[in-house]
């Protein structure tokens, strides 16, 4: 039983390593391939990045904002420091200059508002430690169940009884 | 009218309110005894739960056989105090 | 406080309105009475058990009293809606949210489209949820009184409200008006008349069971009844609030015109976080129900529940936080904070007080059990709804610490919270599985075979269909719900399936008998199983969202566009006009691989009494993908209208799913068929507490 337990942990603990293997051979592909983009698909990708500043809310390419000169000056924008051949980053900064930090649909991943990215992560684990230890220090100290009842009949005919009322 | 209105709704709730009652419900604390029969039903709806379980296969028999004792055992425990306190009262 | 009365000077059309607020402050007496005579009474009773009657009089003329207060807010409530319905513009809410043109459905919905409205509304569903409890108290008188004292002090919160700082019936200043000022186009909309009453009575509702629970806690109820019976309210409220949520989102979907359903706005973050703590307290409390364990555990999440609920309204009406529909700003956000506080504090100190009366009865067992898949459904839950609550506070918590804003839109929360959704799913999946107690090795192997099979050969015939996973997040994400769909539908699916077995083998019957009485059985259990499947269709439409395709052109006379297997064309555009509101729209002939399929007909409307402009979406929607088509406006070059069509996947399914979760959570609302109990001798009649019907199970 318990070799065929470690056995099986094995397995997967293999399964997971591919698992993340996997996982961080797609996030590699999706920054190479976010560099080498065509100007539709970074058009696209950054448009999302960022927000229409006209107080909607919205992210900018998603701003329908009926007559809204604001995205549409902000899409224009977009367009044409692509055309001028600005990397991303630098999309993104010329942005935050004229607009400010809230232009960005999510916080910059630098300072004080990498915390923002770390803190939900952070607190999972502490939470999973928690119950970790916690159910380490139950396994520790069982509540003690009540005692065996003494074998005589009276205890046969109140367990019989139990076993017959909760019969399917 | 407005007076009227508002007149007829203060009159009519005043009276629901304050209108003196025959009997009132009594706030009676739980007793041990009615406790023990909630914690008898709770297990003994664990213990069909089991052994439906287990009929449908999720349970290998050893953990059935190890857990419907150890259910058993506390219900028969309920039920020897549910016993001793009803023949106290019947005594009383 | 002279407007307040209603001054005369508005002759005859001031009368509903003095009467509304006569009927107001008699509900805010009344609770009051209901609150402090009730808290009065439960003392006596406590310190002198064995008093004479008075207490018990006087206890019961609070329950009245609050009984009382439903009756004088339905009539604040009637009197606001009849003032909307005769058009009397003299009372300042109905100018700013009505007019004379407006449909009557709207007319209705005025009561909640503004913020002293939608308190008179909050205040008044406390009072019907109140209603119901104190007229129900025969359950446990004790207890009843003790939940409804707490609630009262909630119901003398929001009265207050609705006296001082947000008076509905406050009178016009000046002249009244010929005509009102509408209301907001983007409410004119047939969901918008039930999705805000559906989301108020989620949010209020779960103050029922935080009476119940505080007040449990406070007189030291022994066992776990209470929890039977606010499991009920718990469930409705439940049920309230997920419709409520996906009424917004449908309403957000198919009126917004920006192609999607949820756009993680603080209003939509502020009900979404209650929902999620509300579900982790749907599931641990079966844990005390069932084995009296994690008591205090189930306790602060109840008490989270109601401040989040709380929170929310604080956080959408104080202006604190940006929001597309947050409410205008008001001096509100102070009466909120400060309500809060109290909670807080007298949860606080009755837990500390009491914390000795939580002691678990039992333990985890094993880690592998349905305790532990329980307690990391919690984790998870709560993680989520932390996530939340970090991402909408972090400007906030920013400006404070950096000194400027920033925001914290849709990227964020993909990122963030899309994983923990997913590991959701996967407990979804695991869950029922798991027996309670402790599962050993081999049956998990018996159990998970098939399920994880399904999940394996689900993502190899996607994979094998065109689906690649490595070539970006979004799809990898997609992937992984569609496996995980698999397994969890496998998983849900094998448990009906052998439990019918069960049934079968019993009675004979064939298999679609035993399946409807396996649910018969035990509804709360298959009905939760319901529920789960709807959450996975659910979560197959969100995964769909990774496919999106989206086109936007200038379509004029006979122009056409072409976007996935659709073909769109142009047959004419055109101008209309109507009392309510002026109409543009196009009519596009839309052919799909080259066979016609339907005609639609994008429009804009600009509303008179509003001066606001708004889209009407044409979206023509299959189980496959919806055509989702938004007439953006003209470009004023050429006077030619741009169209904007968006192919988005699978997005029926979500409706579908949360119909599905409907049905579940109705199904565990009906009461057990007691095969056990047919077969049990009865107990002889005195020793049964007759439970009055629809309580007990």
């Amino acid at each position: 039983m318990r070799a065929c337990q470690t056995h099986v942990s094995r397995i997967f603990d293999r399964s997971l390593l591919r698992t993340w293997f996997q996982l961080s051979a797609a996030c590699l592909l999706l920054i190479f391939m976010a560099g080498a983009g065509d100007t539709a698909a970074r058009y696209k990708l950054l448009g999302h990045q960022l927000m229409c500043t006209c107080g909607c809310g919205q992210v900018l390419l998603e701003c329908n904002h009926v007559g809204c000169t604001v995205s549409t000056q902000e899409e224009a924008e977009l367009r044409n420091a692509l055309a001028r051949g600005d990397s991303d980053q630098l999309v993104l900064q010329g942005f935050v200059q004229k607009y400010g930090p809230t232009v960005l649909a999510a916080p910059p991943q630098s300072g004080f508002n990498l915390v923002a990215w770390i803190a939900p992560g952070l607190v999972f684990l502490l939470a999973m430690l928690g119950t970790a230890l916690l159910i380490r220090k139950w396994k520790l100290h069982p509540v003690a169940m009540p005692p065996e009842m003494a074998a005589d009949p009276h205890t046969d005919a109140v367990l019989a009884k139990i076993r017959k009322e909760t019969e399917l | 009218m407005t007076i009227l209105a508002c007149a007829a709704l203060l009159i009519g709730i005043f009276l629901y309110v304050f209108y003196p009652q025959s009997k009132t419900e009594e706030q009676t604390q739980k007793t041990r005894l009615e406790f023990l029969r909630e914690r008898k039903d709770a297990i003994y709806e664990n213990l069909r739960d089991l052994n439906f379980e287990y009929r449908a296969g999720k349970y290998p028999e050893e953990d059935y056989l190890a857990q419907r004792a150890g259910m058993e055992n506390e219900a028969a425990q309920i039920l020897a105090e549910i016993e001793f306190l009803e023949a106290g009262t019947h005594a009383a | 406080m002279a407007r307040w009365l209603g001054d005369n000077r508005q002759g005859r059309t001031g009368a509903m309105a003095a009467f509304g607020s006569f009927a107001i402050l008699l509900g805010l007496v009344l609770c009051a009475y209901n609150f402090l005579v009730g808290a009065i009474a439960l003392r006596q009773i406590a310190v002198h058990p064995q008093a004479s009657f008075g207490p018990e009089r006087l206890a019961e003329s609070a329950r009245r009293a609050g009984i009382g207060s439903f009756i004088a807010l339905s009539a604040a409530a009637f009197a606001l809606i009849y003032c909307a319905f005769t058009n009397d513009f003299s009372v300042s809410y109905i100018l700013h949210h009505s007019n004379r043109a407006l449909p009557w459905p709207y007319k209705f919905a005025a009561l909640w489209s503004g913020q002293e409205g939608s308190l008179l509304l909050w205040a008044w569903l406390l009072a019907a949820y109140g209603f119901v409890l104190r007229v129900r108290h025969k359950v446990d008188v004790k207890l009843t009184a003790y939940a409804s004292t707490i609630l009262a002090a909630v119901q003398v919160f929001f009265t207050l409200l609705i006296v001082f700082p947000a008076p509905p019936f406050a009178l016009t200043q000046g002249a009244v008006p010929a005509d009102g000022f509408g209301l907001n186009p983007l409410l004119q909309y047939p969901e918008m008349v039930i999705h805000p009453p559906m989301l108020y009575l989620g949010y209020v509702g779960f103050s029922v069971p935080f009476a119940f629970a505080l007040g449990a806690l406070m007189m030291r109820y022994p066992g776990e009844k209470w929890i039977h019976i606010t499991r009920r309210w718990t469930m409705v409220t439940w049920l309230f609030l997920t419709c409520g949520i996906f009424l917004g989102m449908h309403w957000a979907y198919a009126v917004l015109g920006w192609g999607g359903y949820w756009g993680w706005d603080p209003v939509e973050n502020a009900s979404l976080m209650p929902w999620l703590t509300g579900t982790a307290f749907l599931h641990s409390v079966m844990m005390q129900e069932k084995r009296g364990m994690m008591k205090s555990w189930n306790v602060w999440l109840i008490f989270t529940t109601f401040m989040l609920s709380i929170l929310g309204t604080l956080l959408t009406r104080s202006g604190l936080v940006s929001s597309v529909h947050a409410f205008a700003e008001s001096s509100i956000g102070t009466w909120f904070w400060v309500f809060l506080l109290i909670v807080l504090s007298v949860c606080l100190f009755t837990y500390i007080l009491q914390r000795d009366h939580l002691q678990s009865e039992h333990k985890l067992e094993s880690l592998i059990s349905r305790e532990s898949s329980f307690l990391f459904n919690n984790l998870v839950l709560l993680a989520a709804c932390f996530t939340v609550l970090w991402g909408t506070l972090f400007p906030i918590i920013s400006e404070y610490v950096e000194g400027s804003k920033v925001t914290v839109g849709p990227p964020f929360y993909n990122r963030v919270a899309v994983p923990i959704g997913i590991f959701l799913l996967f407990l979804t999946g695991i869950g029922p599985i798991l027996a309670w107690r402790s599962t050993s090795f081999k049956s998990v192997q018996r159990n998970f075979l098939w399920p994880c099979i399904a999940g394996v050969v689900a993502a190899l015939v996607l994979m094998a269909a065109g689906m690649r996973p490595w070539q970006d997040m979004g799809t990898l994400y997609s992937l992984m719900t569609f496996s995980l769909a698999a397994l969890v539908v496998t998983a849900v699916g094998s448990e009906f399936w052998r439990g019918a077995r069960v049934i079968q083998r019993h009675t004979g019957k064939n298999m679609l008998f035993s399946l409807v009485q396996l649910t018969r059985r035990n509804t709360r259990r298959y009905g939760g199983h319901l529920v789960h499947i709807g959450v996975v269709i659910v979560f197959v439409g969100l995964a769909g969202s990774a496919f999106n395709q989206s086109n936007e052109q200038e379509m004029g006379f006979h122009d056409s566009m072409t976007i996935g297997q659709y073909r769109l064309v142009c047959q004419s555009y055109t101008q209309d006009s109507n009392a309510n509101y002026d109409s543009e729209y196009e009519l596009l002939n839309v052919y799909k691989n080259g066979k016609f399929l339907a005609q639609m007909a994008p429009e804009r409307r600009f509303y008179h009494a509003s001066q606001q402009t708004e889209t009407m979406v044409a979206n023509h929607s299959t189980l496959e993908r919806d055509l989702y088509v938004v007439y953006e406006g003209r470009n004023q070059d050429t006077n030619q209208p741009i169209i904007k069509v968006i192919l988005n996947p699978l997005v029926a399914w979500i409706w579908i799913g949360v119909a599905v979760m409907a049905f579940g959570t109705l199904l565990a609302l009906v009461p057990n068929m007691s095969a056990e109990q047919a077969a049990r001798p009865r107990k002889p009649a005195e020793e049964e507490v007759p439970l009055p019907a629809g309580v007990g199970d």
